[in-house]
């Protein structure tokens, strides 16, 4: 079988070391020695920056997703236990 | 004429509360209600829950504004009065396992592995999103137990840092950050059939 990931080694990190990380560095602008060192292990090795990509797509699409308007009659029916919650206090004074 | 309260700074408003102030509560109420709306849909992805939600939140804030001392900001009481609220209201589900077996970094020469780590497709992605797709996240984000979905929501979603997430979990850096690969993954792992190319 060949092999995709003839990269890693050139930048002397390791997939699992970058794995452990990954999320850390989805979307750092960081500049540390040690994600500079991430960031050139992913530029380079095909299936991390396919994992990467991917997770950054994942929370974009969750970013994405439609959440619906607050129902008026919630905020309305807030307010009327409220009001109950109020003249309870006062009975009990 | 009425004056109007919105100038008013949460502490402010607060101490009005405090002294019973309705108006001041009702105005409390309109700055957050977006806020604890949006976080508890997220949370329960289901709008009938989500508004039991919204409801407890504000009944718990109305009870026990005396006990909030402003030493941390309302905002992050308001999420952990959320948040306890969801972690309350669901079973535990036993999927602690296969979200730590997610800790092992995958073997690229595994052909399965290869297969998980197949790019995702080049389109762009605003125009996938349609019904298939939005049932499938659905699906996935419920499957996440809620301790580890509510950091996936604080840190992703509300855009929270982690030191915030860990304030209102009172749940240490470390373990918000191994929370938050760990859910990462695993909705990415539930959409990839989907997604791949």
């Amino acid at each position: 079988m060949k092999h995709t990931h003839t990269k890693i080694h050139i930048h002397t990190l390791s997939c699992g070391k970058v794995y452990e990380h990954l999320c850390d560095n989805i979307d750092s602008k960081l500049d540390s020695e040690s994600c500079r060192r991430i960031k050139a292990h992913i530029k380079g090795c095909t299936n991390c920056s396919a994992l990467l990509d991917s997770l950054k797509k994942t929370v974009y699409l969750y970013k994405k997703y439609p959440a619906p308007k607050l129902p008026e009659q919630s905020r309305k029916k807030l307010f009327a236990v409220i009001h109950l919650e109020k003249t309870k206090k006062r009975s009990a004074r | 004429m009425t004056q109007t309260l919105e100038p008013y700074t949460d502490s402010a408003l607060i101490a009005k509360v405090k002294k019973g102030d309705e108006r001041a509560f009702a105005q409390l109420v309109k700055r957050y209600e977006q806020t604890v709306w949006g976080f508890a849909f997220k949370l329960c992805r289901n709008q009938e829950k989500a508004e039991e939600s919204f409801q407890d939140t504000f009944i718990n804030v109305f009870r026990k504004i005396d006990q909030f001392d402003a030493r941390s900001k309302f905002s992050t009481w308001l999420y952990t009065i959320v948040a306890n609220n969801c972690l309350m209201h669901h079973r535990k589900r036993k999927l602690e396992g296969l979200l730590e077996s997610l800790d092992d970094a995958p073997d690229p020469e595994n052909p399965e592995v290869q297969k998980q780590l197949a790019a995702w497709d080049d389109s762009p992605i605003d125009t996938m999103m349609n019904k298939e797709l939005r049932e499938q996240m659905d699906a996935a984000i419920q499957e996440l137990p809620d301790e580890y979905k509510v950091v996936f929501v604080l840190r992703d979603l509300e855009d929270k840092t982690a030191e915030e997430t860990a304030k209102i979990l009172k749940l240490s850096v470390p373990a918000v950050k191994s929370r938050l690969r760990r859910s990462r993954i695993f909705l990415r792992h539930k959409l990839h059939g989907i997604m791949a190319a």
